[in-house]
């Protein structure tokens, strides 16, 4: 276990090498959030009411700023392994004694935690500045906890498109329709209350709700009953696609071709 | 002991074959046609525990692609191979403890941090306690010569400077075997000795056996016993590196100078006179068809010797040969 925290701390290290990177990526955070206020106060002022299904024009601000941190920190492990196969360095991460995607759950936790922190950074002090002072501290902690399966979550799909990499030589197309998914049914670009109820259905029957609409709506509206059954269903999808990505590294291991050399 | 056994190792890929014109483009989305690639056929050969063993042969030949294989990042379409007992692609992560690779086109030290900081992220990796990887450090960056090296950010180094560390890299761990698939790729004369001559130091006294492959027959000359050429994914050649120039490096290069001017109808039988100058000639023979002591006795009777070279022909020249004449060796075997 040692090594895969000393893959982490590597990686934060080398983060840390190049702020100007994730200093950028960050500032996107802000603007975001200044698009979205702008279009939500618009929308409450139209509709005239105060709430919208539930929501207050902050609740959505707040919701957004989760939403756009998970969005933004969220692994890129699958860009990481399509390039390690396709220019060869893929052998060199195959040739240690550690677990293949173990590696990469490292390298992408390494990856996130600056840039999580950096988003939630920006993010408060943006969506204070627009909508007021932040949800409690019984918000902030049921969001933190449910990060987490969020981030395991994000991190299998990745892996999964990432493996597609020993098979096919662009899988590109592959996260572009997953981050559709993510975007519609996912409730990042709308919370899931104000869905009609047939679409909600089938939002909460898949994985993509815990990427990102758990942390941000319990941030928002905390709720102990809704925290408790979210997160069950959260570690079972967990569960499930942990093992789907086991079965897929063994079927993949054997096609594997590595370019060049 | 036996460091590595091959038994008719094979590999075939498949690729794409990727269509000109939108036509054919759209054809092959359907009906893909595939092309198949033997990158290495029937592959047998042994090597012993520390030894030092050469793989070349030409661009395509197989030589990465057996690489791969033993390391157990490719899995091979037939055949066997044991790396240190273990079958690589069957327990490659027990093996990687035992080996050390270097994939001289690519880095695997992290570029935008000092070559140190993946030092101590390998002794992690490898599972030694941080005092024994310090030790380890202090050792290798002497024996590559890397002190003033490792602080920079790999990204800054030449890239002699980085293959030095690279290679320092991948002995942390103190493998039984390294593997080395074209470590002196790029690499200026200079650059080429230092790595060498870290390289056999690091056989000498730590018994690192050592398998690289390479287009330098300097490499060869310079470092590996035992040398096997293989062309097309076959071995064509397989002998000790002593043998190969004995019994290939037989022609010999002769330049003289003398006092007097040479007579314009120098000649010798047996010998091949390459110039006859106003003061010099320039000859070539087989010592395999004229004897040396004949040759020198003709050229010291002609005049009063000022000057004399003998040398072989380059290295590089008898492998060339020996690729051309491999296609008619392998068909006469079958
Ligand atoms: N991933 C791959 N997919 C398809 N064909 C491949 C692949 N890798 C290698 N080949 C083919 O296999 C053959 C052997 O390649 P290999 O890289 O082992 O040669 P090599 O001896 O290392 O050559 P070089 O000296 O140029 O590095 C070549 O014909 C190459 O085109
Ligand atoms: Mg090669």
């Amino acid at each position: 276990m040692k090594k895969y925290l000393a893959i982490i701390t590597m990686q934060l290290i080398n983060n840390i090498a190049y702020p100007g990177d994730f200093l950028g990526r960050s500032i996107s955070i802000g603007i975001f959030l200044f698009i979205f206020a702008g279009l939500w106060g618009t929308t409450f002022r139209i509709a005239g009411t105060d709430s919208i299904n539930g929501l207050t024009f902050a609740n959505m601000m707040w919701y957004l700023m989760m939403a756009e941190t998970i969005e933004l920190g969220r692994p890129r492990t699958n860009r990481i392994i399509s390039e390690q196969v396709k220019n060869g360095e893929v052998a060199y991460i195959l040739n240690k004694p550690y677990n293949f995607l173990m590696y990469h759950f490292s390298f992408g936790v390494g990856d996130s935690l600056l840039r999580v922190a950096m988003n939630i950074g920006v993010g408060l002090l943006a969506a204070w500045l627009l909508a007021g002072p932040p949800p409690s501290l019984l918000g902030w902690g049921m969001a933190l906890v449910t990060l987490i399966g969020a981030w395991i979550l994000h991190f299998c799909m990745m892996a999964l498109i990432g493996l597609a990499a020993f098979l096919v030589e662009e899988t590109n197309s592959f996260e572009l329709i997953y981050q559709k998914f993510v975007f519609v049914l996912g409730g990042m670009l709308l919370p899931l209350d104000m869905f009609p109820e047939w679409l909600q259905g089938i939002a909460r029957a898949l994985p993509f709700p815990y990427m990102m609409y758990t942390p941000a709506r319990l941030f928002v509206k905390p709720d102990v009953e809704l925290f408790w059954q979210m997160l069950g269903v959260q570690w079972l999808w967990v569960i499930a696609l942990v093992f789907l990505l086991a079965i897929a590294y063994r079927g993949s291991e054997r096609v594997l071709t590595v370019n060049g050399g | 002991m036996t460091s590595i056994e091959v038994h008719d190792l094979h590999k075939v890929f498949q690729t794409k074959r990727k269509a000109a014109g939108l036509g054919a483009s759209v054809r092959a989305l359907f009906k893909p046609e595939y092309r198949e690639v033997e990158a290495v056929r029937q592959l047998s050969f042994q090597m012993e525990s520390g030894e030092l063993l050469g793989f070349i042969g030409p661009n395509g030949a197989g030589k990465s692609t057996t690489i791969k294989m033993l390391t157990g990042i490719l899995h091979p379409t037939g055949g066997d191979a044991k790396v240190l007992g273990y079958v690589p692609w069957k327990e490659r992560q027990k093996l990687a403890f035992h080996i050390g690779t270097v994939f001289g086109q690519r880095p695997q030290l992290w570029y935008h941090l000092p070559a140190i900081d993946t030092f101590t992220l390998f002794g992690k990796i490898y599972e030694l306690d941080d005092r024994e990887t310090k030790k380890r450090i202090d050792f290798l960056t002497e024996a590559f010569e890397i002190r003033d090296l490792l602080e920079t950010p790999v990204r800054k180094l030449s890239l002699g400077q980085r293959m030095r560390c690279e290679v320092a890299a991948s002995l942390l761990h103190r493998p039984k075997l390294i593997l080395l698939d074209e470590p002196s790729i790029g690499l200026d004369v200079v650059a080429k000795q230092h790595i060498r001559d870290a390289i056999r130091r690091m056989n000498q006294e730590e018994g690192v056996g050592v398998l690289l492959t390479s287009h330098d027959a300097g490499d060869l000359e310079a470092l590996c016993k035992r040398v096997i050429i293989i062309n097309h994914g076959q071995i064509v050649y397989e002998d000790k590196v002593s043998n190969l120039k004995r019994k290939h490096l037989t022609s010999k290069l002769v330049e003289v100078r003398y006092a007097q001017e040479v007579p314009a109808n120098f000649h010798l039988d047996g010998v091949e006179v390459l110039k006859v100058g106003r003061y010099g000639v320039k000859l070539r023979f087989d010592t395999a068809h004229t004897s040396v002591d004949k040759v020198m006795a003709h050229l010291s009777s002609v005049g009063d010797l000022v000057d004399i070279t003998i040398s072989d022909p380059p290295l590089e020249e008898v492998i060339a040969k020996i690729y051309r004449e491999a296609p008619t060796r392998m068909s006469r075997r079958e």
